[in-house]
């Protein structure tokens, strides 16, 4: 296999990537239909956070954390159907990235609909329960 | 778009296989059954619009990107103080998928030619 460099602009600067770091989704983000590929990138200053930075067409950019770091204990359950969407085998650690959404003076992350990713097969897709303790807009405090 | 009348027990076929069934028309509601292959997700619209709308308001296209960068430090300073309290370490919650580091000698190094965004 060949590994292609692919030079990323995001929110947060330019930088280089390999094919091999690349995530698919299986289902496409609602809003975002035709943005299939993302990479997630990482630095210290940033640490819980990650960037998902989507590498087609409008190529969004989303803040990212791991839900359980924000509320210790958080949990949803993986349906079968998405298991075998991620190919999970009980070996495999998924990631889990909920989504922060920032305005001017606060800060909430989406508990409710979660990006699972494997991080074996490098894809991944978000859960969109019915129903969720869990709300769309947890706030996060600023200081 | 097209429009069908269908009786209870009746359904539609869209594309490879995928059916609608009518079960039941009440009063308040009609209750349809979807068979569908497993890599097609069905979702309630009303929930896919609700996240659809969240995603659209959390994502930053990186051409009109305002400097959130100091807030976002702001937010990871915060949690790395409580996560620390609460004696959950980041390396606890499994970090094992390949990621790409975003630090400033990384953008220098590798984007000569590129603007960073702010």
């Amino acid at each position: 296999m060949t590994v292609e460099s692919l030079l990323i602009d995001t929110r947060f600067g330019a930088f280089a990537a390999n094919d091999r770091d690349i995530v698919t989704l299986v289902n496409a983000l609602p809003g975002f239909e035709r943005c299939r590929r993302y990479v997630l990138l990482s630095a210290r200053s940033l640490e819980p956070f990650t960037c998902l930075q989507g590498l087609d067409e409008p190529r969004p950019s989303f803040l990212t954390v791991d839900p359980r770091v924000v509320v210790p204990g958080y949990s949803l359950p993986l349906e079968d159907s998405d298991q075998r969407r991620l190919d999970l085998l009980p070996s495999d650690t998924p990631l889990w990235l909920a989504i922060v959404g920032l305005s001017a003076d606060a800060a909430s992350v989406n508990l409710r609909a979660p990006i699972v990713v494997n991080p074996r097969r490098m894809v991944g897709l978000q859960l969109l329960p019915a129903t969720s303790a869990y709300s769309c807009d947890h706030r996060l405090p600023l200081d | 778009m097209l429009v069908f009348t269908r009786k209870r027990d009746e359904a539609i076929v869209i594309g490879d296989g995928i059916e609608v069934r009518i079960l039941r028309v009440g009063k308040d509601g009609v209750r349809l059954g979807v068979t569908a292959p497993p890599d097609v997700p069905v979702h309630r619209q009303e929930i896919y619009q609700m996240v659809g709308a969240a995603n659209l308001s959390a994502a930053t296209a990186p051409a009109n990107a305002k400097d959130d960068t100091s807030m976002v430090e702001r937010l990871a300073t915060r949690l790395r103080r409580d996560s620390a309290a609460s004696g959950l370490s980041a390396d606890a919650v499994g970090r094992s998928v390949a990621k790409v580091d975003l630090s400033a000698e990384a953008v220098g190094r590798s984007a000569a030619k590129a603007e960073p965004a702010r």
